[in-house]
This record gives structure tokens, sequence and C-alpha cells, in this order.
């Protein structure tokens, strides 16, 4: 009962309306941009937005085969081929790339396939196109998996990681677990909800700002000591709040998750959803498809989101008004935006990527390493571990903050 | 039952709000008199436990209230002063969860809100939104949610302020028929407001009690204080600067003053029986003036 009359408080105010619709327009629009700005090219122009999804999607179906070493073998020998005739080689002064026929017929439809192919016999970090598969020796095969084994060792071996012997361990012994050959198909769908993860800053700050009145809200307007003096006002009333709070937040939020995640899905489709992360960038260790990976930051999203409102309700038991609520929520929120990693070793770095903003993205090949003595912990774990406490510890304080607040 | 203070303090930095109050309150209706700054709402919100003393105890039947918990709060009926409300509610939805607050059931509670409004006569308005409502009609609604919940501790800061002459009647009226077996403590700083239904008088002056008397007796300690006397419009000034003016009235060509003061103003000032207006102004003297224009 007395939840529902704190959720109809949340839901009754117009501003509670208005920047819930603010914040869906802008999550829309936002992870409808890569649709909206999306072109492909074939050899008769340029095709753009739903036009172009479509012809790069059946693009996709003759190439969407388990990766073999044999078919690599084949795909590398092939474009050396095409390389060997010079009518078919362009040159832009740095670097040589095939053109006309060669480029349309053999190459185009494939390029992603073929430069995720290059990219795992290069040095990490390196950004190389198919023309890098000149450099691929094929005399006896190429072992695909081998190099890719080969690219991961060397990174987690990389000094500036900064990794001791248990955390190489740990990568190692997870990127095992990953199966191969990997299947390889169309997963563009899944590529932008994976890249669109940090645009749900804007629907959680929505949310904390929907929120903030929630007990500062009865202070502002006096009604504090009429409930705070009544039976339930400091025991029931107080969780009441905070269920409602949760409850909003978590229903306004899915509701932001559908939206955003409806239109990358609805224009290309599910498909990718059983592939593995691996096919968008090899040197990827989590064992997961797009669909399982999309899912677990998902959970360490939602997990933000509660701590999110913990902090939120917390600052709102304790300060006056609802504005002093939101100039404590609103640079906690952004301005990790502007704090950028410069690596993924040190405490600066491994607390930048805690912060709300750096965990709701995904960070599936950064190797980000936290040690606690023989316990090794990923992103995704220290930042479900950290937000879980966080919310355990804040949702109770708020309510603590609203039963001792003192009505002078 | 009785609702007893012991050695109440409340203290703001080195200034004392409520300064060591003591009380043994029981069933009546109890005026809290008091100028403003009196300490009269400190010491309100503190029986209502939305405000902890700096020492002191508030119990009731010898129970300390933060031992008694929700037990106590089920005995309380608040109003406070300035309260506000859910300006997007109704009347009916405000009431409905106020009586969840309180702990009332689903039943009890629409029961209970149906017989309140319509006490409070906003039963015609019970779906309109509480932001459409006048002063006189949220003040009613603040009644009608502080007796929720049957208290038989009504407590009541500044319930007559902003209402106008006719509303402030109708509200004394209600308040006399709320309180049967009830402590209602009735803080005010309008005179006229308790001097028609307190059964007892407190007053309140620099966060102490310096007055504990029942309404009979009250003004006994200002007989053969308060003088009437008769003069022109020239000396009018004079008698003002030199005696607390209660009252002044133009009569053909002389005015009719009514003076407090310790002795005779003048040689044919002649006493006259005190009423409570001249014993509040009796104590807060100069305080008091500022709330004249209120009485």
């Amino acid at each position: 009962m007395l939840v529902k009359y704190e959720f109809l408080k949340i839901l009754r105010k117009k501003s509670t309306l208005v920047i819930m619709l603010a914040s869906l327009l802008i999550t829309a629009v936002f992870f409808a941009l890569p649709i909206i700005q999306y072109q492909t090219y074939n050899q008769d122009g340029v095709l753009r937005g739903l036009e172009g999804i479509k012809y790069d999607k059946e693009q996709y179906e003759s190439i969407s085969v388990p990766l073999t070493n044999e078919y690599v073998t084949k795909a590398i020998d092939e474009v050396k081929q095409l390389f060997e005739n010079p009518d078919n080689i362009g040159y832009d002064g740095q670097e040589q790339f095939l053109v006309d026929d060669a480029y349309w017929n053999d190459i185009a439809y494939r390029e992603s396939l073929l430069n995720m192919i290059a990219a795992n016999f290069a040095e990490p970090n390196v950004t190389v196109g198919y023309n890098h598969l000149l450099s691929v020796d094929t005399s006896n095969g190429a072992d695909f998996y081998q190099a890719r084994q080969d690219k991961i060792e060397k990174i987690v071996n990389t000094s500036s990681r900064e990794l001791s012997e248990s955390a190489k361990e740990y990568w190692l012994n997870m990127n095992s677990k990953v199966e191969t050959p990997l299947p390889y198909g169309y997963f563009e769908g899944w590529e932008v909800i994976i890249s669109c993860f940090e645009l749900l800053i804007f629907p959680l700050l929505a949310i904390c700002i929907i929120l903030c009145p929630v007990f500062s809200g009865e202070y502002q307007a006096g009604t504090d000591a009429v409930v705070l003096s009544s039976k339930y006002g400091k025991t029931k009333l107080t969780t009441a709040k905070t269920i409602a709070s949760l409850l909003f937040g978590l229903l306004a939020f899915t509701l932001h998750i559908i939206v955003g995640f409806a239109i990358p899905l609805a224009a290309y489709g599910i498909d990718g959803w059983n592939l593995p992360l691996q096919i968008n960038g090899t040197a990827v260790p989590y064992p997961l498809t797009f669909l399982e990976g999309t899912l677990i930051n998902l959970g360490v999203v939602y997990l933000v989101l509660i701590a999110m409102i913990g902090l939120t309700l917390f600052l709102s038991s304790k300060m006056k008004t609802p504005y002093f609520v939101l100039i404590v929520v609103i640079p906690v929120l952004f301005i990790p935006m502007f704090l950028s990693p410069n690596g993924t070793a040190g405490i600066y770095n491994l607390l930048i990527f805690l912060t709300p903003y750096q965990s709701l993205t995904p960070n599936f090949a950064q190797y980000i390493t936290y040690p606690f003595g023989s316990v090794i912990l990923d992103s995704f774990t220290m930042n479900a571990v950290v937000y879980a406490l966080l919310a355990l510890i804040l949702l109770p304080l708020a309510g603590i903050g609203f039963k001792k607040h003192q009505v002078e | 039952m009785e609702l007893q203070l012991q050695n109440l303090s409340k203290r703001y930095g080195t200034k004392y709000a409520v300064d060591d109050v003591n009380a043994c309150l029981t069933p009546g209706i109890y005026g809290l008199l008091g100028a403003n700054g009196a300490g009269k709402t400190t010491l309100m919100r503190m029986i209502c436990g939305v405000l902890k003393p700096t020492s002191g105890t508030i119990s009731l039947n010898g129970k300390k209230i933060e031992a008694l918990g929700e037990q106590y709060y089920d005995h309380l009926g608040y109003m406070p002063q300035d309260f506000g409300f859910y300006p997007d509610f109704t009347a009916r939805e405000f009431m409905l969860y106020m009586a969840a607050v309180k702990g009332l059931s689903k039943n009890k509670g629409k029961k209970r809100t149906d017989s309140l409004l319509h006490m409070v006569n906003l039963s015609d308005v019970a779906d309109k939104k509480i932001k459409s409502f006048s002063g006189g009609m949220k003040q009613r609604l603040g009644i009608a949610q502080a007796e929720l919940n049957s208290p038989s501790i009504l407590i009541l800061d500044e319930p007559t302020a902003g209402l106008d002459p006719k509303e402030r009647v109708r509200f004394r009226n209600l308040i006399s028929d709320l309180s049967k077996e009830k402590i209602v403590i009735l803080s005010t700083h309008i005179v006229s407001d308790v001097s028609y239904i307190a059964d007892t008088i407190l007053m309140m002056k620099d966060g102490r009690f310096i007055l504990q008397k029942p309404m009979a007796t009250v003004t006994d300690g200002i007989q053969g204080k308060v003088w009437e006397l008769f003069t022109d419009e020239r000396t009018v000034e004079e008698y003002s600067r030199r005696f607390a003016v209660v009252n002044l009235h133009h009569e053909n060509n002389s005015v009719r003053l009514r003076i407090i003061s310790n002795t005779a103003p003048s040689a044919d000032a002649k006493t006259v029986p005190p009423s409570l207006e001249d014993l509040f102004l009796y104590h807060f003297g100069e305080d008091a003036q500022v709330e004249r224009s209120e009485i």
C-alpha cells in the first residue's frame, strides 16, 4: 500500500513525465544514429541507412562459416593471388590496396572478415587492413589459432600492463575456454548495442534527477514533520520509499533498454546473438557469445543503476532540497566522461575504470585486472562487486538518514 | 494518560530555543501561548518526536517516547505550522496516503477519510488536487489528517494562521469537538484562539514556561493591574510611550484607553477585570506589541 503511494508520488509529478520523455527521446536518437548514418558502398555507389544494412547483411550469407585454419589459409591465399596481378593494385603513397573488380568482386563482401584475420596476425594494438595478409606465411598453412594464442600471450606479457603471474594465468586460463574454430557471421546489431552502452549514462542521470526529491522533497515541501510523526513514518515508510524508488528506477531503465536495444535489433536483426565475441576482435579472452557478453554487461549496468539510486536516495535523505542532491549527482556521473585512462594498470586507471560512466562500457579486450593477493578480478566482476557493495551500503544509509532527520 | 516533559531543552549553538521545560499533561485542551520565537514550535516538534532534545525526556505514561517508538506515534496526531502537501495529490489521495503511513487498514482508512473530510467540510472537493485549495481548505485538511488515527495526543501548531475570522471560529469549534478525552496542545500567538476553548494556558517566553495555569484562574496574577481611563487625543501618545496600551477607543471627543500597569497610570484610572489578552500583553510587553494587530 505504502509502496503504491510512494510510486504514485514519483509518477504523478509533471517533471517525471517530462524528464522521462526527454530521456527516452535522447536514447532513441542516440541508438538510431548508427542506423541513420550507416553507409556502405558497392560498384554503383553509396547505399545508406536500412538499404545499406540490408545490402551488407546479404553479403554475409556466403561468409557465415566456421573459421577453420583451412578456410583462413584459403582466404589469405586468395588475397595474395589478387595482389600478384599489378592491374589489381592501387597505391596511396603509403600502402598497397586492391582496386576495381579485384576489390569489388573478391574483397568488398568480406572485407570485415579479412580485416579481422589480418588483425589476428598483426602485433597487439596495431591497426591493419586486409593488405597485411600479404605478410602472413601460408607455405605450411596459416595457423590462425596459434597466431591468436601468441597475440594474447604477447598482450598479457606486455610490461606496461603490470600483470602478475597469477593474473596472466587467469587470463590465459579464461582464453583457453574459447571454443574453436570460431563460427563467423553477421553481428552488426550486437556490435552497435555493445558500442552504445555508454549512452545509458543519460537514462541513468534522468532516473537520478527524478529520484532526487524522494526524501529531500519531503523536507522542502514541509511534509516531513507530518510523515515522520506518523506511526510508520520512520519505519515502513522509509522502506516503501526505497522500494518504490528502486521499482521506478528499474522499470524506467528497462524501458530505456527496450527502446535503445530494439532500434538496432529491428534494423540489423538479431543475427549474431550466438556468435562468439572473438569474431569482432580475436584478442577478446572472454568465452562468451554476443548475447552473453551483452547480458553480463547489462547485469553490471543494472548494479551501477541500483548503486546510483542508492547514492541519490542517501543524498536526498541528507540534503534539504533536491537541488543540492543534483549538485553532487551530476558531477559524479559526468566528470568521469572527461577522465581518460592512460593505460590499464595503476591505481589511477583502475579507479577510472570503476567510475559509473566507465563501468557502463564493456571492456572485453582490455585485460583490466584487479588483483587482491591471489584473487584476480576482471573489470566486470570488480564493477559488479563494487556497485553491489555500494548499493548494500547506501540504500540502508538513505533510510537511516530519513529516520534521523530533524525537522528544524 | 499522562504526557510528561522533564527538564526538556533544545539548544542551537549557545541559544536555548527551549530551556528546561517541565510539565505533566493530562487530557484537556492546552493553549500554548507565546510571541514568535518563544520556542513553541520547537517544543511541539520535540513532543512529536521529529526533533531530538538537547537534554531532558518526554514520557508517555512513564515510558520514554524513544522506547515506545511506533506505539507512541500511534497515539499522536500532529498538524505542524506551515506544513506542506503533495500538490499533485487530491485531498482524498492525501488522506488515504496519510492513513497508510499511520498504519490504518485500507478499509478503515477509507472510512476515516470520508468521515473526516465530511467533518471538515471538504467532501465536495475531496477529488480535487490540493494545489487548487485555499489556505483555509488546506488548514482544514491539515486537521483532518491529524485526526485520522483518532489520536489521544493532538498537537496543533498555529492551526489558525492565515485564516479569516469566520474560519477561525469554525476551526475553534472543530478543535473543541475533537478534544474529548485527549491531550490537545494548541499553539498560537493569537490569544482569542485559545481563550474560548483552552482548559489550561501554558505561556512560553525565551524557551521557558513562564506560566501554567487553568484558564479559570489564569488572569488572577494581574488582577488589579488592568486599568481604563479617558483622556484627550493629545495625551494618547504620552500614555502609549509610558504604558502598555492594550486598547484604544475614540468616544466623542475623548479616547478610552486600556492600560496594563502595576500602578495606576493616572489618578482617575479605574481597574477593570483582566482578560487573557491583557495577561499576554502584560508578560510579553514590547514583543507582544508586534502581535497586537493580529489579536
